[in-house]
């Protein structure tokens, strides 16, 4: 076994369920912490008080720019994580604090929340809320691949993960309109519902086949555009879903 | 033969030996004796299919978890059946371990994606056990159909026994009879405009796929794909529940299968092509390429 | 003289928060303030002027330990302003709901707490990710716990995290009788684990209480038998789910809960004196840190009949069940004691379900600006949600999370404890930080030279 890579999770203003969630792997949680990955930081489960270099940053939350120490420690994590992974809506595009807008005490003035894109370079992008333990799971075993793999387990794990770097170049907004605004209205909708399964607060439902998003129930999340097979379809990895489903059963056996 | 017809272990032409299901089923009944065969031997403990819904032909995805359930949903309905819209909810309130789904390729490539890709598919992706793909050359809007039926063919919707698309013509039949063939020339206008940019025509990414394309009527032509749909497949032929034919034996076997599935995808990679200068340099999304 | 402790950012809770302590000659907490240091996302307010179907979503996202509490308790404070009764198989769901979440969190909590605790006839404290037995076999059984737990959570609430299923006027999604059987199932292999967890937890923490010292970054602290006592009064609204303003004898009054200035509670500025690196990990706060918890802290420090209160399942105990034990240890001790009725509790909700019955009313009015309530007994303490809706909208929405009624009833159990032994004591009540919306924000310019100094 080659050695482990070492894993952080930052905790900004997020609710720690994107956490619960990478928790839910359940047994395979504890396999990935014997074999793959030392939890090097997190302040809920470890007990570590400062960051430390790490291989790979899961970042939860957004940023209150108004907190100069939740400023500090984005940018921190920048620099001490070879990989930062923005796990879960509100990191990667605001989520719930999009909504955000101060006035409340005792911190009126903390009325700004950022997604972490908006103030430093993010690799990777895990949209959801929260985000579900499989795909956690995969990404953390794709970036073992990727830091300590062999030749070609490096590869898998580019290709892999290459959807998941454009998500994080394509931008720090999301909404359920993006199904309209990026697959409707570029003529891409084909109607097979993986939107409306996606969505964590049921505000899709199918209309003659297509998507209508309740835009009032909407949080942002970006899970339902993530999941659309027609926002990104790879096919040099998917159509390899078998094997790739049996490796990674087989690494957490 | 190159990459149209996807991976596949074998593939032959079939019919359900169950006389009931062959009453309404589409072409060999496939979908639902695999699917009522895998029920009963616990390989699946529920369906999503797509059955009747609010208006006439028009579908709506359900779970069926007895065979009573998935009789109901046989023959095709050719317009838009969200079917992966309840792949989590099968899950949940349903309280499904084992899943069943049928498709269209496109679908099939949704639940692949989801499989590994799981972002809002929590506690899914390992529950998938029987993903049947029917082949697929285009779909359709609801308002289309009718517009088709209506106009096209002068028959009320309610009326129409069984439509079906094969030889080159868009077949209706009606109640008492009537049958209406029309060129597929007049039904292009009407299809969904995104399967212009699908790649895939026989669901290369099923457990199992199927359509009648291939095969004699009333017979199928069936792909057995994964793994773990070769187990099922010979399973259900070893129980009975399928006559089969090698499929090099049957007319118009998968020649014409090849020359189908060519066609759509240099039509369509054609769209996917144009759609980069389809603008004043500006391009239209490709989602084969970029989120 | 007393000299002033630090201890930032405190570990193994849910969010950021801190501690401030003055401690006599021996080390002992004269006075103990325990603050957050989490942004305030402002959920009370951004909620006015949004539905009243969106808000409780949006609330669920305050706590990712407890959103199923903030889900119902958001929910039902709207349906109590808009005057709203659901079905009782609606109902039922949500009872199931509610506790499958309390297993999941108490296992989550175990977790969080065992290292601070030793291995019964052992020197060993413990690991809970060590694959060395007898630790390995705990840790498995915990995480099928949160397993069950969240698997029945997911079906009936449709979400294991944030629950997809309640909303106003009851739930999207009956359960069918596949699902009902498969929670069945769940809930009677639950019970069996739950009562080796509750076991083996109460014996580790007897073991503990027994014990006349601990080891702090290699020193042997003693441990008080009075850790973690406090004077304060319990408030609970039922020994499981919850009350609201709907039903005929509420059990919680809106009338007898007042919300202070924090100044009357928290100490003014003060500087740290006494610094211990070897305090595990990374040290205490260097000398000189400025600390004003008066000062930086938030409104809100919420009172019941005039003073703080502890919430959680000690004060569903004592109010419930006559349980009389203090401190950390019995604090503890009651939250083991309620493994086994999540389980007995699903079990007999699903028994009385009819999975053909009604789970939406038939009428939903859209609210004429009436105040509603909800309490809901989360995992760690009574979550209290209070709204006012019109016309399907928020007027105003007011959340007195657990730990947040916690937070002074803690600050004041310090007191007696050497100061090293703080964060076990602050532990004992399952903090859940990030949700209290009412929080103490230190300032946060001062932390970042106290952390440049210790890197
Ligand atoms: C839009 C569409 C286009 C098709 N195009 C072709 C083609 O070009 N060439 C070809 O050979 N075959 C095509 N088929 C497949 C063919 O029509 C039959 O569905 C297939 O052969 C299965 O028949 P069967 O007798 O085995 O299934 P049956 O036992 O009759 O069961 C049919 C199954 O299909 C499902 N179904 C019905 N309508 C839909 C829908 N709209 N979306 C998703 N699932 C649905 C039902 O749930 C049912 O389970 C197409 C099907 C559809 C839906
Ligand atoms: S994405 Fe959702 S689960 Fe994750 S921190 Fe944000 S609100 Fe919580
Ligand atoms: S997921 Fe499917 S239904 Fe939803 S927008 Fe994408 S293609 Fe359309
Ligand atoms: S529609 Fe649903 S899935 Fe999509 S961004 Fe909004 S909340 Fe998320
Ligand atoms: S042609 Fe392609 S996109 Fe259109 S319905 Fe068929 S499989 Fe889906």
């Amino acid at each position: 076994m080659a050695d482990k890579i070492t894993v952080g999770h930052v905790h900004m203003s997020g609710c720690t369920g994107c956490l619960v969630s990478l928790a839910d792997n359940y047994g395979g949680l504890l396999t990935i912490l014997d074999r793959y990955a030392d939890l090097v930081y997190g302040l809920t489960l470890a007990d570590v008080r400062h960051i430390p270099k790490m291989d790979v940053a899961l970042v939860e939350g957004s940023v209150c720019i108004q907190d100069k120490l939740a400023v500090e420690e984005i940018k921190e994590t920048r620099e001490k994580a070879a990989v930062v992974v923005a796990v879960g809506g509100c990191a990667c595009y605001g989520n719930i604090t999009r909504f955000s807008r101060g006035g409340q005490p005792n911190q009126p003035q903390h009325e700004s929340f950022l997604p972490i894109g908006d103030l430093i370079k993010v690799d990777v992008y895990i949209p959801g809320c929260a985000p579900c333990p499989q795909m956690i799971r995969n990404v953390c075993v794709m970036a073992y691949l990727l830091l300590k793999g062999n030749k070609e387990q490096k590869e898998l794990a580019t290709k892999f993960l290459t959807p998941l770097m454009q998500l994080a170049e394509r931008g720090t907004e999301a909404c359920g309109c993006d199904l309209m605004y990026d697959v409707v209205n570029q003529g891409l909708c084909m109607g097979c519902g993986s939107c409306a399964a996606a969505c964590p607060v049921r505000a899709i439902t199918h209309e003659y086949g297509k998507p209508n998003v309740n835009r009032e129930m909407c949080i942002k999340c970006g899970a339902c555009y993530a999941q659309c097979p027609r926002s990104f379809f790879n096919f040099d990895v998917v159509p390899e879903f078998e094997a790739i489903m049996e490796a990674i059963g087989a690494a957490l056996k | 033969m190159g990459t149209e017809l996807g991976k596949y272990k074998t593939c032959v032409s079939a019919r359900s030996t169950s006389k009931e299901i062959l009453k309404k089923a589409q072409d060999g009944g496939i979908v639902t004796s695999l699917f009522a065969y895998a029920l009963e031997e616990g390989i699946i403990d529920g369906a999503i299919v797509s059955g009747p819904g609010d208006e006439p032909w028009r579908p709506q995805p359900y779970v069926a978890t007895t065979v009573g359930e998935l009789m109901a949903s046989r023959g095709t309905r050719y317009n838009i059946s969200p079917n992966v819209s309840l792949i989590k909810e099968a899950t949940r309130s349903y309280g499904l371990d084992k899943i069943g789904i049928v498709g269209t390729p496109c679908q099939m490539q949704a639940v692949r994606k989801g499989q590994l890709y799981p972002f809002g598919w929590r506690d899914v992706d390992d529950k998938i056990k029987l993903a049947i793909g029917i082949f697929c050359m285009e779909n359709f809007p609801y308002q289309s159909v009718k517009q088709l039926v209506e106009d096209h063919a002068a028959m009320k919707m309610e009326s129409v026994k069984k439509m079906e698309i094969g030889k080159g013509k868009f077949w209706v039949f009606g109640e008492r009879g009537q049958v209406v063939q029309l060129p597929l020339k007049v039904t292009h206008k009407y299809e969904q405009p995104a399967c212009h940019v699908c790649l895939d025509y026989v669901a290369n990414l099923a457990d199992v796929s199927t359509g009648s394309v291939g095969s004699p009527d009333g017979w199928s032509t069936v792909f057995v794909r994964s793994k773990n749909g070769d187990d099922i497949w010979t399973k259900a032929i070893a129980a009975g529940c399928f006559e089969t034919k090698p499929i090099e034996q049957v007319k118009p076997g998968l020649e014409l299968v090849s020359k189908l599935a060519n066609e759509k995808i240099g039509k369509n990679q054609k769209t996917v092509e144009a759609r980069a200068t389809f603008g004043v340099g500006k391009a239209l999304r490709n989602p084969y390429i970029k989120p | 003289m007393s000299k002033v402790v630090e201890i930032s950012p405190t570990t193994r809770h849910e969010g950021h928060s801190k501690l401030v302590l003055k401690v006599d000659d021996a080390g002992i907490i004269e006075r103990g303030d325990w603050l957050s240091i989490t942004p305030v996302r402002g959920v009370e307010k951004l909620a006015i002027g949004k539905t009243m179907d969106q808000v409780p979503k949006i609330a669920s996202r305050v706590c990712g330990i407890c959103p199923i509490a903030h889900t119902l308790a958001g929910i039902e404070s709207m349906e109590g302003s808009i005057r709203c009764e659901i079905p009782n198989d609606a109902k039922l769901l949500r009872v199931i709901l509610q506790c499958a979440n309390r297993l999941h969190s108490h296992a989550l909590h175990n977790i969080l707490t065992l290292p601070d605790l030793y291995i019964p006839g052992t020197e060993t404290k413990i690991n809970p990710f060590t694959p060395e037995e007898p630790v390995r076999s705990v840790a498995k059984r915990i995480q099928r716990l949160r397993e069950i737990g969240q698997t029945i959570g997911e079906i009936a609430g449709g979400e294991a995290v944030h629950p997809s299923n309640p909303r106003v006027g009851g739930m999207y999604k009956a359960c069918q009788p596949r699902a009902v059987t498969k929670m069945y199932d769940l809930a009677k292999e639950g019970l069996v684990l739950a009562h080796e967890q509750m076991d083996f937890m109460i014996a580790v923490l007897r073991n503990m209480q027994k014990r006349d010292w601990t080891d702090v970054g290699g020193k042997q602290v003693p441990i008080p038998k009075t850790l973690g006592y406090h004077s304060q009064g319990y408030m609970a609204a039922d020994p499981v789910y919850g009350s609201s303003n709907l039903d005929e004898c509420p059990r919680w009054d809106p009338k007898r809960w007042t919300d202070v200035r924090p100044w009357d509670w928290y100490m003014g500025e003060v500087e740290v004196s006494l610094a211990d690196p070897s305090y595990p990990v990374g040290g205490t706060s260097p000398v000189g840190t400025k600390a004003n918890p008066q000062m930086e802290a938030c409104t809100g420090v919420p009172l019941y009949d005039g003073a703080p209160v502890e919430v959680g399942p000690r004060a569903r105990m004592v109010q419930f069940k006559n349980f009389d034990e203090k401190g950390t240890f019995g604090q503890q001790i009651a939250r083991q004691m309620e493994y086994p009725d999540c389980l007995h509790t699903i079990i007999k909700c699903l028994d009385e379900y009819n999975p053909n019955g009604k789970v939406l009313a038939d009428n939903i009015p859209q609210g004429d600006g009436s105040m509603g309530w909800a309490a809901n007994e989360a995992p760690r303490g009574c979550d209290v949600h209070l709204a006012k809706v019109k016309d399907g909208r928020v007027l105003y929405y007011e959340m007195l999370v657990p730990t947040t009624w916690n937070f002074p009833t803690c600050s004041r159990a310090l007191t007696g404890a050497p100061w090293q032994l703080a964060e076990v004591i602050v532990r004992g009540y399952d903090p859940c930080v990030s949700c209290a919306t009412h929080m103490i924000v230190v300032d946060e310019d001062k932390r970042i030279v106290a952390q440049k100094l210790i890197q």
